[in-house]
């Protein structure tokens, strides 16, 4: 019994520490989001042109568009893809996807020819197939060193001509469709991918289902 | 050795922030960078965790005891001193700091990307395996 008082004192201070780093943790992790929201990058973009789009046709007038600027390559707009395909699945006739390219070719050297991929199946008329599939096989490709060679395999698999899907990977013209991208993502001061807008609104939206429907909830009632 | 025990408290508490911070804003969205680039990337890999569990989690656990021991350490009868909790202090940090070695490798040669708090955390471990006394062997009463 006599031990307990000694053994009391280091354990109210360990107690108190992990309460203490908590608290700091909690702090911080909050206060980097309102760095985050009120950095130099500007709050609204104006992005003109290009993009492919997911759901509602503008014909058919959505209410909300949430614009991506992603790369292929990274890994958080691979961890961000099945909650985008989920918040579409959720909101099919309020929200349209449109997609921007923003390979970060100095970090992810293979994240241009990703882009290059997805164009080529768009060009015949399957782009959302490859780009789900290029997320999907992320971890796959990313490392490769030959990642085209993959990149036909799941080519071959949506049931693209193989030939024109090859040529259309050395294709100058989408290229220079990527090349834009990457030009607007500048203009709009884009430092990260996945960066998302709605309504032309940057939207800083935590890798989480209820932030996503939370944040499309609060531009549905605006 | 007081001294060193206190100091191994402090990098250990500030540790725990670190591990506490990551652990948080892994579930709650984009991981800001400050000084180095890709710290979402980082983050996010299939490398930041083992199964469902994330490795900051296992870094918060190695710094509580690490501070535990050094707290107890700190409270210990100065009349008679036990070498027990920092030569635990040695060993466990020692291990710790293959694992850093090994993340930051994988930072460096795999992701490409480096996220400035597993850096953090690599340089608190080494700070606190140096400043863990190594264990002498003792002399046999002759």
């Amino acid at each position: 019994m006599r031990g307990m008082p000694k053994a009391i004192k280091p354990l109210i201070i360990i107690i108190l520490a992990v309460g203490v780093a908590a608290g700091a943790a909690v702090y911080l992790s909050r206060g980097s989001d309102e760095t985050a929201t009120t950095s130099d990058a500007p709050t609204h973009a104006d992005i003109k042109g290009g993009g492919h789009f997911r759901g509602p046709l503008s014909g058919e007038k959505p209410e909300l568009t949430l614009v991506e600027f992603g790369d292929y390559q990274c890994p958080s707009c691979g961890a961000y893809h099945p909650l985008v395909k989920e918040i579409l699945d959720r909101y099919p006739k309020q929200l349209r996807l449109e997609f921007h390219h923003y390979p970060l070719i100095s970090i992810h050297p293979n994240s241009m020819a990703a882009s290059m991929a997805a164009e080529a199946a768009g060009e015949q008329g399957h782009y959302w197939e490859m780009h789900d599939a290029l997320f999907e096989y992320q971890m796959q490709w990313a490392s490769s060193p030959n990642p085209e060679a993959m990149f036909i395999a799941m080519a071959s698999r949506i049931g693209l001509n193989q030939n024109a899907f090859m040529q259309a990977l050395r294709s100058p013209e989408l290229q220079q469709r990527i090349l834009k991208d990457v030009e607007r993502a500048q203009e709009a001061k884009i430092d990260a991918v996945p960066t998302f807008f709605i309504n032309g609104e940057r939207q800083h939206i935590k890798l989480s289902m209820d932030d996503f429907v939370q944040t499309v909830e609060s531009h549905l009632h605006k | 050795m007081k001294l060193r025990a206190a100091l191994v408290a402090l990098l250990a508490f500030i540790g725990m922030v670190d591990a506490l911070y990551l652990s948080i804003k892994r579930n709650t969205g984009p991981i800001p960078c400050h000084v180095t680039h890709g710290c979402t990337d980082v983050l996010t890999s299939k490398y930041s965790s083992i199964g469902p569990i994330p490795l900051s989690w296992f870094g918060l656990a190695f710094y509580v005891t690490i501070f535990s021991l050094a707290v107890f350490k700190l409270f210990e009868d100065s009349k008679n001193p036990a070498s027990g909790p920092l030569s635990v202090i040695f060993y466990l940090s020692g291990a710790a700091l293959i694992v850093s070695a090994l993340l930051v490798g994988i930072q460096a040669f795999i992701l490409k990307a480096f996220c400035e708090y597993c850096l953090l955390s690599a340089a608190l471990v080494l700070m606190i395996f140096l400043l863990s006394p190594h264990p002498t062997p003792r002399k046999l009463p002759a």
